[in-house]
């Protein structure tokens, strides 16, 4: 299977905030902060430093979107009912059936993805993300988990990511990491880091590039250090509220 | 949290099939669209499939001029990315570029003609019609025109749209009184300095993607984007340019640099003075230049005999061996390095000397014409459109700084101070009508109490903008304007970025991507605003070009194009280009036109004024999303960077007390406080004797509903400007702050 994700090179990057931006425009992100004080933002930049590091004073910038993990702890958090899903790979047609909740690991790409339609809108997910990188959209009174998808909707139409494609740093690589000769591996080759700590170790495919004090200055800021509590009163309320449970309480109504 | 669930969100989450749109073969050649994407009720659609792209936009979100394509539904702009055709900025824009949606359907957007029956600065709005308002604009013009000539009228231009008015009143109304600050606030000292000593513009004419060594003093590529820039100067650095900064602060560029040289704030030419006294010395710098081209080396060499590394090192506050590494760098690296001239320059009133001097140590390095250097290219030629010169000579006559024999070097208009303090005192003439178009006088010249005053005593006030900026507050009548969307203006022009690849050349004329007519507006272009003053002012014989469109037309027919072939060639031409290398500039190392007007001849470094004991200098920059106050009310931008930090250096913020995130005001050697409180970012990346902050926020005007009260403006703090003596342009790096925390004023220690 593939395995896209992205690399951030800090060498690169000018820190401009065109990607955070383009991605908002795309994709209709509004700005300021959802009922639950979330940021909402699919992608977002953060300056960090001037600051001192074992190597030096940097400074440099957190750019950060979905880690599409390789466990990733959002997926386990969603209470909606599972329902059987048929993916295939679009490289050699491969079929696979799974029963996923309303946000999965897509089984070809790794990417993680969101229904919208059968989202709750509960927010567990939201909640569970240790790099606050969903949000719940709630324009038109419906609320909906959002983050970024990577773009597989443009890029199933051959085009980049909105946020690659307005890099003018072309400091975002986006690629197949399990693709040893694709241009994110060989970043990966030369030691590009994930973001993970001790009590966070859920395989982020993000990574970043850079100068050692750029990296450490990022390190020490950005990594996230505890995984969120499981809310499980939240949990409870929204299998409650599923659509199955639902039609079980209207039969015994009716 | 509360629980979020709707009744409908039953009735919706259906066991629909999941998306299962797969990431896949964008990388690989040839990508067929797939288009079994279907859009579902609560997905964003994105900006492709359904959408219908239209080509010819050029942004002015700042003033680079990168080439856009607009993507429409339903006749709305749902997203703007570069013209992949360009090869300028290519697919990509900046985060403004792309926040322009936002300024096109900015519900703050000015929108009808106004006629303010309050007063001036506390505005009370009716709506007129475009007659009623061209009317008045008209009598009350040829009031002033009347009672205290053609000079009585004042002009502060800003953009591309303001040009064609700016020219109209200068050369055919006849006032000598325009302040564009793009000059008197920004550049003009620069290219004064390189028009006298290479007799060309600077530009950013540096070839940095072929560079082996690149010198930025006080240039922040990253803070500042201009999106071929930054490409060039990212280039440059991935092909192992060493980069030098000289700034007192860690800028975003420093944090890239090999070379961090944190320089004390005002002595930038002492640095430079004895870097190129220190190669003529060693004999490093390019002698076979110098000699086959420059022009009073031995003068310029014994002026700055002086400058020794050690006095420099005393004056700058850094290590003279580091001047050393420094000027080594450059002349290991030379004739390939990237002397950058520096854009916004107007720090201290002593900046054209700065600006001579970097242009000398270009030349000193031979640095001319050659791969890295300073490489002006050959960008193709135009027709042109130009308002009759009947009034230039009464233009000329009144020019108040030939009158008064000062700032000879003055770049074209009036010094800003010199046509302020003028209209105040009403020496030696009276100025009593002030037209401003796209620029926001209020934040764009310091002291603003004298602006006020400056507008207060005028018989009229007319004001032309998109937004409702803090000037549109001070006028009589007020013009909506289209945006840079909706309209034709500028013929962009240009050469592909890295001069080292193919040679081509492009013209790209700014065309509308959406319609100019809707029935929720009745805003103009600058072309048919002004086209219908001088018709009421008598000058309809004198128009040169009907429509905006017909202006552009004719600019394109001189390079046998026009804007339907454009269109056809979707909104950007290529030719074939010229090697833009191998070109020859004189250097005019000591220049004796300067000298006998009084000025040095040779580049020299003037003391500026250091800041009182218990007071740091204010110095301040931008933030890459926005460009000065022109985008704060935009949604977009406002969210990504919603006010301007306060940098304190960490040692002083904890002899002080202070921390991170608290909220602090500045107060300045004059007692004027910043109207609202910042937050402070304590940092090891700026010197003790320095505060910064970002440029453009405080937006003061309430009908600015995202922007007003954001962040605080630094250009209010700014009471004490430097005027540049050759030039006349501000120096605004001029005010002494201390800290106001809890109503208390803490002094800076030492």
């Amino acid at each position: 299977m593939s395995q896209y994700g992205m690399v951030i090179d800090l060498n690169k990057c000018v820190g401009c905030h065109a990607c955070s931006v383009a991605c908002r425009a795309e994709w209709d992100v509004p700005v300021g902060l959802d009922s639950a004080n979330r940021k909402q933002r699919r992608n977002w930049v953060e300056r960090l430093g001037p600051d001192a590091t074992p190597h030096g004073l940097a400074s440099t910038y957190y750019v950060g979107l979905c880690n599409h993990c390789d466990s990733p702890v959002c997926v386990e958090s969603c209470p909606a009912d599972k329902v059987a899903v048929t993916f295939s790979d679009p490289k050699t047609g491969e079929k696979k059936t799974l029963s996923v909740a309303a946000t999965w690991k897509d089984p070809f790409n790794g990417t993680v993805q969101i229904d919208k339609e059968r989202c709750l809108g509960c927010g567990a997910c939201a909640d569970s993300c240790p790099y606050t990188a969903r949000y719940l959209f709630e324009e038109g009174g419906v609320p909906k988990a959002d983050k970024c998808t990577l773009c597989v909707e443009r890029t199933a139409v051959g085009l980049e990511p909105a946020c690659v494609q307005t890099c003018l740093a072309r400091a975002r690589i986006c690629g197949d990491l399990n693709d040893k000769k694709a241009e994110i591996s060989q970043y990966v080759g030369k030691g590009a880091v994930r973001l993970e700590s001790a009590k966070v170790k859920i395989g982020p495919n993000v990574r970043y590039y850079g100068k050692k004090k750029d990296i450490s200055l990022l390190t020490q800021n950005s990594t996230p250090t505890a995984l969120a509590e499981v809310n499980y009163r939240r949990i409870f309320m929204a299998r409650m509220l599923r659509p199955s449970l639902k039609q079980l309480g209207s039969f015994k109504l009716s | 949290m509360a629980f979020q669930m709707t009744r409908r969100s039953f009735l919706q989450a259906s066991a629909s099939a999941a998306l299962t749109t797969a990431l896949s073969t964008w990388l690989a050649s040839g990508a067929q669209a797939r288009s079994g994407f279907v859009r579902k009720p609560f997905t964003a659609p994105g900006s492709f499939g359904d959408t219908t792209t239209v080509t010819g936009g050029v942004c002015e979100m700042c003033f680079w001029r990168c080439q856009l394509v607009g993507k429409l539904r339903d006749g709305k702009l749902v997203k703007l990315e570069g013209n992949p055709k360009s090869i300028d900025n290519g697919a990509s824009i900046c985060a403004r570029g792309n926040a322009g949606v936002k300024l096109l359907y900015d519900p703050d957007r000015l929108k009808y003609p106004l006629k303010n029956v309050g007063k001036r600065g506390a505005p009370v709005w009716k709506r007129i019609s475009w007659d009623e308002a061209l009317d008045e604009c008209a009598s009350r013009l040829q009031g002033v025109i009347k009672n205290n000539g053609p000079q009585g009228i004042a002009i502060f231009p800003h953009g591309a749209s303001a040009t064609y008015p700016m020219h109209y009143f200068e050369k055919v109304v006849g006032t000598p009184n325009n302040s564009e600050a793009s000059f008197f606030q920004c550049r003009g000292p620069r290219d004064m300095a390189y028009i006298n000593t290479f007799g060309v513009q600077a530009g950013e004419n540096v070839d940095m993607p072929n560079a082996k060594a690149i010198l930025l003093v006080g240039t922040h590529i990253g803070e500042n984007i201009h999106v071929s820039h930054v490409k060039q100067y990212l280039k440059g650095l991935e092909n192992g340019a060493k980069l030098i900064v000289v700034d007192p602060r860690f800028s975003s560029s420093a944090a890239k640099a090999d070379v961090w040289v944190q320089i004390k704030p005002g002595t930038d030419t002492a640095f430079l003075l004895a870097v190129m006294n220190y190669l003529v010395k060693k004999k490093t710098y390019d002698s076979a230049y110098v000699q086959k081209n420059g022009e009073g080396f031995d003068k310029f060499a014994k002026a700055i005999a002086h400058a020794e590394l050690d006095w420099a090192a005393k004056i700058c506050d850094v290590p003279a061996a580091q001047i050393k590494e420094v000027a080594d760098l450059l002349a290991t690296n030379a004739p390939h390095v990237s002397i950058h001239p520096g854009r916004h320059v107007t720090w201290y009133g002593t900046d054209f000397q700065r600006e001579r001097a970097l242009a000398c140590l270009t030349g000193l390095l031979g640095a001319i014409g050659t791969k890295g250097g300073f490489v002006v290219p050959k960008g193709p030629k135009l027709g042109k459109v130009a308002w009759p010169d009947i009034g230039a000579e009464h233009a000329e006559e009144f020019a108040l700084h030939k009158m008064a024999e000062k700032h000879q070097f003055s770049p074209p208009g009036t010094p800003t101070q010199m046509l302020r303090d003028t209209a105040i005192s009403g020496k030696p003439y009276a100025i009593k009508a002030c037209i401003t178009w796209g620029q926001n006088p209020i934040q764009t010249i310091p002291g603003q109490q004298e602006t006020i005053k400056m507008l207060q005593q005028m018989d009229f006030v007319m004001v032309v903008d998109v937004m409702p900026t803090d000037i549109t507050m001070y006028a009589d009548i007020l013009l909506p304007e289209l945006s840079y969307l909706e309209r034709y203006d500028i013929v962009k022009t240009g050469v592909q970025w890295d001069l080292n690849d193919k040679h081509q050349q492009y013209i790209a004329p700014r065309m509308p991507l959406v319609s100019s007519v809707s029935a929720d507006h009745q805003r103009k272009d600058s072309v048919w605003i002004t086209n219908e003053l001088a018709k009421r002012l008598g000058h309809t014989k004198q128009i040169p070009a009907p429509s905006a469109e017909a202006m552009v037309d004719k600019i394109l027919a001189g390079a046998q194009l026009s804007v339907a072939q454009i269109r056809k060639e979707d909104g950007i031409h290529l030719q074939s280009g010229t090697d833009p290398y191998g070109m020859v500039y004189p250097v005019r190392f000591f220049n004796e036109d300067l000298a006998d007007a009084g000025y040095s001849g040779a580049p020299s470094y003037t003391p500026v004024a250091e800041p009182p004991q218990g007071f740091a200098r204010l110095v301040y920059g931008r933030v890459p999303v926005h460009t000065f106050n022109r985008t704060m009310n935009n949604v977009w931008l406002n969210a990504e960077i919603p006010e301007n930090p306060i940098w304190l250096n960490q040692t002083t913020a904890e002899k002080l007390g202070l921390k991170n995130g608290d909220r602090i005001n500045l107060v300045n050697q004059d007692g004027v406080v910043s109207v609202k409180a910042g937050v402070l970012k304590v940092t090891l990346g700026i010197r003790k004797d320095t505060i910064f902050t970002a440029h453009g926020y405080g937006t003061k005007n309430p009908a600015m509903t995202n922007g007003v009260n954001k962040g605080f403006d630094d250009q209010a703090l700014i009471t004490n400007p430097a005027v540049d003596p050759e030039t006349g342009a501000h120096g605004m790096r001029t005010s002494f702050v201390r800290i106001m925390k809890d109503g208390k004023v803490l002094s800076i220690p030492a």
